[in-house]
């Protein structure tokens, strides 16, 4: 049978100019990847023994914050995007 | 800087809550919403229980008005093995006895959060509550070591002689006002995909049902709405995975009765959405000098569900009476204030959470545990060809044969029962502290005629002395 082939991607709609809301402090970072592992829309990679995140994140996010509550080392910070912008959720 | 009584910081289900009941208690009380409109930045599953009808009923009276309403009245389980084959359906509805219990019987509700936080807002603001919208409380405002007010990430500060955060699972006010910072533990992740479907065929297919599946690797639920549904499923974040949460969802949508559903309701995958989810064995601090967190800000949502709507608004409504009898005292000391704490622990909400930690460890045992929930499953499937809830079981050959086979099939895996209890069930057990034991055994004693009337003590005595493998709970010794 063939399986459901879904673009999660195209699935997200979003408003307005977020400004930058997530910082990764690589003094802090171990490279450990489990911010990779939680990221449902692929946006953290472990390069050269650190975490990356996707420049295209505003565009990308979801607005979770698994990626915070996630690493143990407190290298991610994450806060919420400016009032009346960034992801809407219209059958949540 | 503008002064308000109470400023709530965040218009959903539990600030909604808040300012409705803070404005009827005459506050003067605004609450901010970081969304467009309530609702905008909100998921979850949403099935509204049978408790919201004693709680809440004028709410649960006016939600069959809203467009994505279902009534719910089942609960279908599906359970598939390795192979990705359906095995076995099977649903519980209400019975008598439940329409005793809750004044609608087992009668719940689906609504979507778009419809619902909306719905919540407006009776808050019909009560006298300032509703302000695209505005997203980034900081609090300390005064003498008491929170007294927010700063908007447009810089503005609005002071208030109490603040009730009900930011969510990442409350920025707790983080801000120094209160904690990430949960570490106990807190999941639930990735959410919701499909549109059409009406008529969903009714036809589905209806007034909640829908789980369980296989060897997952647990996910399906909650269904008027023309669509959700499928999710949550894993906590503390675990090293072999499946990523968002993989669990794919599993679930491998499954061909999964896809024959969707085919039949003419489903279409139509948002995708992701939120964290306290899932905690006890609440968090939920009160400092001038804030008071409520809902999932709290880490209140059911130990055994992850249900967290209901818990919300009971916290948001306590919360809000406990900021009126603070202002009447003057007093919006952190003493003064774990007068919230001690309201809700006596509320059925504290009661959910007394025995947390139980309800973690099930979990904790069984679905997300991919090996136990493996064996579980199997375990399960064996049992189904027993079909011990009906009486439709195969009785296609001769019947005496039939029953015999049952039989003999059903001694032959005695051993193997015995084998699963040792290594599966016991240490369930073993989760169980002596003293909620005892606690729920005194629960059991109204239902038994014969002990009834003995004190607890003596009961628990007489427990000790016939039940060898219950003693040394009762004793005080830990179980083993």
């Amino acid at each position: 049978m063939e399986e459901m082939k879904i673009d999660l991607k195209k699935l997200v709609k979003r408003v307005g100019e977020t400004g930058e809301f997530i910082t990764c402090d690589e003094s802090r970072c171990d490279g450990c990847g489990r911010c990779a592992d939680a990221c449902s829309m692929g946006l953290w990679a472990v390069s050269g023994g650190k975490a990356r995140l996707s420049p295209r994140y505003t565009e990308l996010c979801l607005e979770c914050a698994a990626c915070w509550e996630i690493c143990e080392r407190e290298a991610v910070d994450f806060h919420y995007p400016r009032g009346g912008t960034g992801v809407v959720i219209e059958y949540g | 800087m503008e002064e308000y009584d109470v400023v709530v910081v965040g218009a959903g289900p539990g600030g909604s809550m808040a300012a409705f009941t803070a404005a009827g208690l005459g506050l003067e009380t605004v609450f901010l919403e970081r969304g467009r409109k309530p609702g905008d930045k909100n998921s979850s599953g949403c099935g509204l229980g049978q408790r919201w009808w004693r709680d809440f009923p004028e709410i649960m009276g006016e939600l069959p008005g809203l467009p994505s309403y279902r009534k719910v009245e089942m609960v279908v389980i599906n359970l598939v093995d390795e192979d990705n084959r359906l095995r076995m359906r099977s649903g519980t509805t209400g019975s008598d006895l439940d329409a005793t219990r809750w004044p609608h019987g087992m009668e719940g509700a689906s609504v979507y959060r778009s419809c619902l936080d909306p719905f919540l807002a407006k009776r808050a603001t019909d009560e006298g509550a300032e509703l302000r919208t695209a505005t997203l409380a980034s900081d609090v405002i300390m005064d003498d070591g008491r929170v007294a007010g927010i700063v908007t990430d447009a810089g503005e500060r609005i002071g208030a002689k109490v603040v009730i955060a009900a930011d969510g699972a990442m409350s920025t006010m707790a983080r801000a006002s120094g209160m904690r910072n990430r949960w570490g533990a106990g807190c999941t992740l639930v990735p959410q995909l919701d499909f549109g479907c059409d009406e008529g065929k969903l009714d036809d297919v589905i209806g007034n049902a909640e829908w789980c599946w369980f296989g060897p690797f997952y647990g996910a639920y399906q909650v269904n709405f008027r023309e669509g549904f959700h499928l999710g499923a949550g894993q906590w974040l503390r675990r090293d995975w072999d499946t990523r949460p968002v993989d669990m969802l794919k599993r679930v949508m491998a499954i061909p009765a999964f896809q024959a559903m969707t085919r039949a309701v003419d489903a279409r995958p139509r948002e995708y959405q992701a939120h964290l989810l306290p899932w905690m064995e006890k609440p968090a601090k939920s009160f400092s000098a001038g804030l008071m967190l409520v809902g999932d800000a709290a880490g209140f949502p059911c130990p055994l569900e992850g249900e967290g709507v209901w818990h919300a608004c009971t916290s948001g409504r306590i919360a809000a009476e406990t900021a009126a009898y603070a202002i009447r005292k003057g007093d919006f000391s952190e003493r003064t204030l774990s007068e919230y704490e001690r309201r809700w622990r006596a509320s059925s909400l504290g009661l959910e959470h007394e025995f947390g930690r139980e309800f973690v460890e099930l979990w904790d045992n069984s679905a997300f545990d991919p090996e136990k929930m493996g064996r579980q499953i199997q375990l399960l499937l064996e049992l189904s060809m027993l079909n011990p809830f009906s009486i439709c079981f195969d009785w296609g050959d001769a019947h005496m044969e039939c029953l015999n086979m049952h039989l003999s099939h059903f001694l032959d895996m005695l051993p193997e029962f015995g084998e699963f209890g040792g290594r599966y069930i016991k240490p369930f057990a073993r989760g169980i502290s002596p003293g909620n034991v005892r606690r729920m055994l005194c629960m059991m004693k109204p239902r038994l005629p014969a002990l009834r009337r003995l004190s607890d003590e003596r009961y628990l005595w007489l427990l000790a002395r016939f039940s060898r493998s219950l003693r040394p709970y009762l004793e005080g010794r830990e179980g083993e």
